[in-house]
């Protein structure tokens, strides 16, 4: 039995220390309402003293008070309400090296990995003021998860797998006590709540609300009369959302800082303070600050530019296109921009599919000097000032110093602009020039055509015109071809994209492999391999070459019982993907401009900014403070 | 004339169905559907999708049919129960997210309508009646400039304008400190404020257009035999001028009063989408870039009826305001 980590501890004696020095305050707001009577007083709607999260705040312990004023365009924009006020069990720690708890208090686990102690805190409510057990994590488990009520299959981290045979065995969960569960795996899972807080961060739902929704208590009919009630069409997708996208309805309680108030689809969508938040500053005081997040519905992205500007949005993300004309009027607009960091491996790449359907692209593709062609026929120094106005360094893609799985020399790689070089390697291949010697052609004689996919926008319409310039310079014929976000996806899944432009972003490709490793359609260069792994062989192209060497050492990780030997296997992962280099890159990665009202206290200087860390959420908005 | 206007009523009927099988084919025609637009757009958030899920989804949603099975359903849900079908972007009934943005959208285009007419033709007869004055001068350039500045170009120059003097680029109907609160006088001075790019810009469009058919048509009327005659046998001006001439003239302006009751919704989609005003017209785009098929295809075909109707009542007004086409049509 491992201790409980030094981490918990902590945490622990923070919390004591804290209570010692301070009783519990809190918001304005809900004082009146406990003064009237409507509200119980605070201390019976935290946790027990003990087991309250206390929070460090990023600079001051802040003022209540206050809406902050955000954008959306509605329900589609759901994720972005709820990355920022998600509470997963476990969530990454500030710099993400590793978790630490949240919802959850602390852990136990044993020396194999496979056995995990997960305890709650004491006394904890849902936003309804109902108590938050175990028991919500076992309903989970029990009624949504495992029995598919949301409409997704069982998250990859409860599958713990052989390291002989590769047979995949689910985890179990048991109820210990009110607040403590136990997950078992058959087979060692050494990253299982890093895994967790990945794949599934809230492993809990409200019994007592989905008692009353769910078919299986209340009856098929019954459970499509509160369908139609709530505007859907049927049970599966009164399953989704009420279990999956939960957060944006009002009726259903949350453990967030703030919940839905009102109807998602109206002009503007508020989100009011949880009573019940489980978390605390330093001097006691309830979190969050913030009594309010105002969702304003926009029709068009660029209306969330305007109102930064205007002042009428306080805090919203751009890409780096935007840092001219957002630093240009960070005084008139009273705002702050801040480069937060990305888990992104370039800002510029084209993705080769390796199983594309032509068979003279095809071989081409797989032809490491063609790749190395492509790469040193663009001179990325012009590229990136063209495009990027010299923001990013012009390097090829690889990973950012400072990430895990860094290999030095990489980014350097093919990235020395030689287009005699290029030249000499697709006459090596055997690509002879057409009669007007204007165009290669494929080694068969027949005409060759290289087709770029892409979605437009600034910088790719500007990316992929250089590009074809590039490309022509060395003979290669080049055709561009928009497509829409539902086209792009039709045509991935359908493998017929060719050249396609898309990044690659990866913090840690031993937690979320998909980029890299072809675990399933996803990622543009792996074409259909990923639908020869997901279906076990049933249909899709056989991985070959190089990528049999990734998935093989794939196969490893999942098994792996130490950090060392997941760091190692990563590695030869990485080093594997590095000398094939299916992505190339044309521009550096490009910080994320992460604009806050200038008014606002406790936000953090720099943060990485990626999905894994739940995006601006890992700034933890429930601290933030108007001043 | 009750004959006549129950024969229109009846053809409208294999009418607006022949134009919703065209309608529902052409949505149909783009490649991928909702699923393939919904699963780009949350794969952009990194939701996470399996091959199962995805199909599962389709099935769910009855993608995975033909579209004649998909529209017979449909138009058979419309006929039988008044139901128009389920929004799969809004996750509710049709009717629900069209009729959400009704109130807004008639404010709108009711202001813009009654600010066009009320403005254009009062203009368009005083500029044929004070022909080649300043006035008339002034008002043609006001109307060509109108009818050549595209609609949003205007818009969002007469944002930059607002933006750098007022700071704020008057986007939407209201401030947002207002949205969600009761109605008030403070509230109601905010949304007027906020009315005056959106019906400046989206009545100019059209009032230059009338301001220029008013004008010539009643510059035809006013040189006709008829007039000299009338004014021979010593009419006063202003009775020849409005109960003859003015009445001719706004033939034109009635036969085509039946298409800006379709404009109602759509004669603003781009405006309204670069001033962000919670209209149908961008209803209508999202739904088309979604694949929202039901939504979308309700809404052209509600469309469809709003133009026949249009036409109908077009023909009804010119009838009644002009004795010769009525005459015609009695015989």
């Amino acid at each position: 039995m491992r201790k409980l980590t030094l981490l918990l501890l902590s945490v622990l004696l923070v919390c004591l220390a804290s209570l010692a020095a301070a009783e519990l305050k809190e918001a304005p707001m809900l004082a009146e309402l406990v003064a009237a009577g409507t509200l119980p007083p605070v201390e019976e709607r935290m946790p027990v003293e003990a087991d309250i999260l206390v929070v460090e705040p990023e600079d001051e312990i802040g003022q209540y008070g206050g809406a902050l004023q955000l954008a959306w365009k509605g329900s589609n924009d759901r994720w972005w309400a709820g990355k920022m006020t998600e509470e997963p069990l476990f969530r990454f720690k500030p710099d993400g090296s590793g978790v630490e708890p949240n919802v959850a208090k602390g852990y136990d686990v044993n020396e194999d990995a496979t056995v995990f102690t997960i305890y709650l805190r004491e006394g904890m409510r849902w936003s309804d003021g109902m108590p938050f057990t175990a028991r919500d994590v076992l309903f989970y488990w029990d009624h949504l998860l495992t029995k598919e009520t949301f409409g997704k299959s069982i998250y990859e981290c409860y599958y713990s797998i052989d390291p002989d045979t590769g047979e995949k065995a689910l985890a179990s969960f048991e109820l210990v006590d009110d607040y403590t569960f136990r997950v078992t795996h058959k087979y060692p899972s050494a990253q299982f709540l890093e895994r967790v807080a990945i794949d599934n961060k809230w492993l809990f739902a409200p019994a007592h609300f989905h008692e009353k929704v769910l078919a299986e208590f209340i009856g098929e009919e019954e459970a499509l009369d509160v369908a139609a009630e709530w505007g859907f069409n049927d049970i599966a997708s009164l399953g989704k959302y009420t279990g999956y996208y939960y957060w944006t309805f009002q009726q259903i309680p949350t453990l967030r800082a703030w919940v839905a108030s009102n109807d998602h689809e109206a002009q503007k969508f508020v989100m009011m303070r949880n009573p019940y938040y489980f978390k605390t500053d330093t001097a006691g005081n309830q979190l969050p600050y913030l009594d309010q997040l105002d969702f304003n519905k926009i029709q068009d992205d660029s209306h969330i530019e305007l109102g930064v500007l205007s002042g009428d949005v306080d805090m919203a993300v751009f890409g780096v296109d935007k840092f001219t004309i957002l630093k240009e009027n960070e005084q008139k607009g009273g705002y702050r921009v801040l480069n937060y960091g990305s888990t992104d491996w370039t800002s510029f790449s084209i993705q080769l599919n390796q199983t594309v359907k032509d068979d003279n692209l095809r071989a081409l593709f797989r032809d490491i000097r063609f790749r190395e062609a492509l790469s040193i026929a663009v001179d990325r120094e012009e590229f990136v000032n063209l495009v990027y106005d010299g923001l990013v360094d012009p390097i090829q893609i690889s990973i950012p110093e400072g990430l895990v799985n860094y290999q030095e020399g990489w980014a350097q790689r093919w990235a020395q602009y030689d287009p005699q070089k290029a030249a000499d390697l697709l006459d090596e291949i055997g690509l002879p020039w057409d009669a007007a010697k204007e165009y290669r052609n494929n080694p068969d004689g027949s005409e060759l055509t290289l087709t770029i996919h892409y979605g437009s926008n600034t910088l790719n319409d500007m990316g992929t015109e250089l590009l074809k310039k590039y490309f022509n310079e060395v003979g290669l014929n080049v055709n561009l071809k928009v497509l829409d976000g539902a086209l792009w996806n039709e045509m991935k899944y359908n493998n017929e994209l060719e050249i396609a432009v898309e990044t690659i972003a990866c913090f840690n490709v031993t937690l979320r492999p998909e980029t890299v490793v072809p675990v399933r359609v996803l990622t543009p260069w792996q074409g259909h391999y990923g639908e020869w792994v997901a279906t076990g062989g049933a249909s899709g192209v056989e991985p070959e070459g190089d990528v049999v060497k990734i998935l093989d050492a794939w196969k490893l990780v999942s098994s792996a019982r130490t950090q060392e030997e997941l760091d190692r296997l990563g590695d030869e992962i990485i080093k594997v993907f590095a000398e094939n280099n299916w992505v190339i890159g044309y521009a550096g990665p490009a910080p994320k401009l992460a604009v806050f009202d200038a008014r606002l206290i406790n936000v953090p200087e720099h943060v990485i900014y990626a999905d894994e860390f739940r995006d601006l959420g890992h700034a933890r908005p429930f601290q933030f403070s108007f001043k | 004339m009750l004959r006549f206007i129950s024969r229109r009523l009846l053809v409208m009927i294999p009418m607006v169905l022949l134009i919703s099988v065209i309608v529902f084919f052409v949505i149909q025609l783009p490649p991928g559907d909702f699923m393939s637009s919904y699963i780009a757009k949350m794969e952009a958030s990194n939701e996470v999708f399996d091959q199962n899920t995805i199909a599962r989804m389709r099935a769910q949603y009855g993608l995975d049919q033909p579209w004649y099975v998909q529209y017979a359903k449909w138009i058979a849900g419309i006929l039988t129960r008044g139901d128009f079908g389920y929004s799969f972007s809004y996750n509710r009934p049709v009717w629900d997210v069209l009729s959400q943005r009704m109130g807004t959208t008639l404010a709108i285009s009711l202001t813009t309508m009654a600010f066009t007419y009320l403005f254009s033709i009062p203009a368009g007869i005083y500029s044929a009646v004070k022909q080649y004055s300043f006035g008339d001068y002034l008002l043609s350039v006001i109307g060509f400039l109108g009818m050549g500045t595209p609609n949003f170009l205007f818009a969002i120059i007469l944002m930059v304008i607002s933006y750098n003097w007022f700071g704020d680029p008057m986007l939407g109907l209201v401030s947002q400190q207002f949205v969600n609160q009761p109605m008030s006088w403070a509230k109601l001075l905010d949304i007027l404020k906020h009315m005056i790019i959106p019906v400046i810009v989206i009545g100019t469009a059209n009032t230059c257009g009338l301001i220029r058919t008013m004008r010539s048509q009643l510059l035809d009327e006013i040189s006709r035999p008829y007039v000299l005659t009338a004014r021979a046998k010593g009419l006063s001006e202003k009775r020849i001028l409005y109960k003859y001439c003015v009445r001719a003239a706004l033939n034109p302006i009635a036969s085509t009063i039946g298409w800006s009751l379709t404009s109602i919704f759509t004669g603003s989609t781009i405006s309204a989408i670069v001033m962000n005003l919670p209209t149908q017209g961008p209803l209508l785009h999202q739904a088309l870039l979604n694949q929202d098929m039901y939504l979308a295809g309700s809404w052209l075909l509600l469309m469809t009826v709003m133009i026949l109707l249009g036409t109908i009542l077009s023909d009804i007004l010119l009838a009644w305001l002009d004795p010769r086409i009525r005459y015609v049509k009695a015989r």
